[in-house]
């Protein structure tokens, strides 16, 4: 026998003699023995409680956010017209943005 | 549409889907637990406890897998680093090691009933050309893929199939016509 069609012929022996094995409730025990998701709820809580820090050191920092209160205070001083087209500029980039992140999802699961 | 390995993966980093990992777990697991069932000579029991650590170690360092490798592959290296861990730990519990096991396995001294079994042929031979015989013809990884998973250099991993090729075929031939 040539030996190509032999190496061929052994592989192909090897492939077919692997018994498939039955799942028998392996999947559960392994489903059973992860480990909990209490961690990433931890997770979540720590990062909540940055933001809510950061936002009072910011606050704090800021002098009660002062800054807020003067910009607001300069976009009332400004012209109707040109605060109606700043709105109008936002939004149409606002919803540019999220049209194209459910485009771009919903391609990605008609790939998959 | 069945997902596939890389939808699945997705699914388990966004959202810790559980239900996306049991599939993955149902679509690896014959392969994985024969690989190991061949690996530690079918002790059926440890083979799966080996599993079932294997798929526990994949779940928990799920965000290292890249994507480069298929997911299979990427198991099997789990599996196999599993496999040489209780092997070592074995080794250095009860003194059993590879050579022992070998010596055991004397093709002259083999159950006749078992002669024509190619599967029993296998296990004669050495861990290292066993191994990369079961990666490459039998699970189907390129050369380059079972280096990765052994953890050993491309000429080496060649070298074991061609001699473990050479041992299967000539014990094949001792045994008489195939």
């Amino acid at each position: 026998m040539d030996e190509h069609l032999q190496e061929d012929w052994l592989d192909a022996r090897l492939r077919d003699e692997a018994p498939y094995i039955d799942d028998a409730g392996f999947t559960a025990r392994v489903i059973q023995n992860l480990p909990t998701r209490r961690f990433r709820f931890f997770r979540e809580a720590i990062l909540l409680c940055m933001t809510l820090l950061a936002s009072a050191v910011t606050y704090t920092v800021s002098d009660g956010a002062h800054f807020l209160v003067a910009a607001v205070n300069r976009l009332a001083s400004m012209p109707l017209l040109f605060i109606c087209l700043v709105a109008i500029c936002c939004t149409t980039l606002i919803t540019a943005i999220a049209a194209g992140a459910a485009f771009s999802k919903a391609r990605g699961e008609s790939l998959g | 549409m069945p997902l596939n390995d890389a939808d699945l993966v997705a699914r388990i980093l966004v959202d810790d889907d559980h239900h996306a990992f049991a599939e993955l777990v149902r679509n690896h697991q014959s392969t994985v637990r024969g690989l190991l069932r061949q690996l530690v000579r079918h002790d059926v029991t440890l083979a799966d406890d080996l599993a079932q650590e294997t798929f526990l170690r994949a779940y928990k360092n799920i965000r290292s897998f890249r994507g480069e490798a298929k997911f299979s592959t990427w198991l099997y290296r789990i599996a196999y680093n599993c496999f040489r861990e209780e092997a070592r730990k074995r080794k250095e519990l009860v003194g059993i090691d590879e050579t022992q096991l070998e010596t055991q396995a004397d093709p002259h001294t083999v159950d006749p009933a078992l002669k024509h079994d190619l599967m029993h042929a296998l296990q004669l031979l050495p861990l290292h050309e066993r191994s990369a015989i079961l990666l490459c013809c039998q699970n189907g990884l390129s050369h380059d893929e079972a280096a990765r998973v052994l953890d050993i250099p491309l000429g080496t991993v060649k070298t074991n199939v061609l001699r473990g090729r050479e041992k299967l075929k000539k014990t094949l031939a001792e045994w008489g016509p195939a």
